[in-house]
């Protein structure tokens, strides 16, 4: 790996470690390998949005030509928003993308993807179902991602019903990832569920 | 009109870099083969790296006026009681006093060699965000 980019992160990594958000235990990074180019970040997810209380994995890759170039990030932990894949873990955010500059940190990639979560951008969405869902049934959104957040992340709130939803199409065969998955995105009306995964 | 980015001659970023224009690496590209000519890459866009005989008519005016632009940037030596930045947030090095360093119009330094691989990825500051284009033209119209 080019000599800046890794002498960078391992200051980052410093800044990182040392700064208030780790301290609330609201981010976190963890070295992967020697030479500073794969790291796992981890984001709480910020208080009043559905992610509250849950945990956010994330792959961070970096770059020969960081800072030149931005981190490759991606969610590890599924997850339930316009502007993240709910099948990849992609992520839609400018300053991943042409927005980057040289200026920018994992610190900062880290509060973006919290901002991110908690303010989504349906109008430039990653995952369109979501969006759809976000712009056209808003209380659904929350209690699915809200779901989501109880099932992979830690987080506390989960619908009874949604849950006996998901138990009854495991019964008839499906695994629980592919029950949540269309369940989410039919907006959890059963028939229509069943149909996307067996029709 | 040719291929006025082609080759390592008078263009060449390393130019803007005062006397390492002449360095012992660019006898190299004289000297390979053909076949093995090494050809300057260039960024027409943050992510789009390209060989310059790869780059459209637009794309190498376009860079070869970004480069001509960044010559008008000033290098002075780095100074301690003047700079509030300690660190170049590019490789996140201390300044050491009387180093090289570039202002942009903005008033933020960092390191030459840092700035200008930037720079020719994109035409802003990366502290302040500020297109060094539109900063350089309105220091020029108000001089």
């Amino acid at each position: 790996m080019a000599n800046i980019a890794s002498q960078r992160i391992k200051r980052e990594f410093k800044e990182v470690i040392r700064s208030e958000e780790v301290a609330r235990c609201s981010i976190r990074v963890e070295l992967l390998d020697d030479n500073y180019s794969e790291l796992k970040g981890e984001i709480a997810g910020p208080p009043d949005t559905p992610y509250e209380g849950g945990k956010f994995q994330l792959e961070i890759k970096v770059p020969e030509t960081y800072p030149f170039n931005p981190p490759k990030v991606k969610f590890l932990t599924k997850v339930w928003h316009p502007n993240i894949s709910s099948v990849t873990g992609a992520i839609c955010l400018d300053i991943l993308k042409d927005q980057w500059a040289a200026a920018m940190t994992l610190r900062t990639v880290l509060l973006s993807l919290q901002a991110l979560m908690a303010s989504p951008e349906p109008d430039d969405p990653q995952d369109a179902v979501v969006a759809r869902q976000y712009k056209e049934f808003p209380e659904i959104f929350v209690s699915t991602a809200e779901h989501w957040t109880s099932t992979y992340a830690g987080g506390p709130r989960k619908k009874e019903e949604y849950s006996k939803m998901i138990e009854k199409l495991m019964g008839i065969g499906c695994d629980m990832d592919q029950a949540l998955v269309a369940l989410s995105s039919c907006n959890w009306d059963m028939n229509k569920a069943i149909e996307q995964i067996f029709g | 009109m040719g291929n006025c980015l082609k080759g390592t001659s008078n263009e060449d970023i390393s130019l803007l870099r005062g006397n390492e224009s002449s360095s012992d690496n660019q006898h190299d590209v004289i000297q390979s083969p053909p076949y093995r000519e090494r050809v300057p890459v260039y960024y027409p866009a943050p992510n789009d790296r390209r060989p310059a005989n790869q780059l459209s008519e637009e794309e190498q005016i376009r860079i070869a006026r970004r480069i001509g632009l960044m010559e008008h940037l000033p290098i002075l030596a780095y100074d301690d009681s003047i700079n509030k930045n300690k660190e170049c947030v590019i490789c996140m090095i201390e300044f050491k006093i009387g180093e090289e360093v570039r202002y942009l119009p903005c008033m933020h330094v960092y390191h030459v060699s840092c700035i200008d691989d930037w720079l020719m990825r994109s035409f802003t500051c990366p502290s302040c965000m500020e297109p060094v284009d539109a900063a350089l033209l309105t220091s020029y119209d108000t001089n």
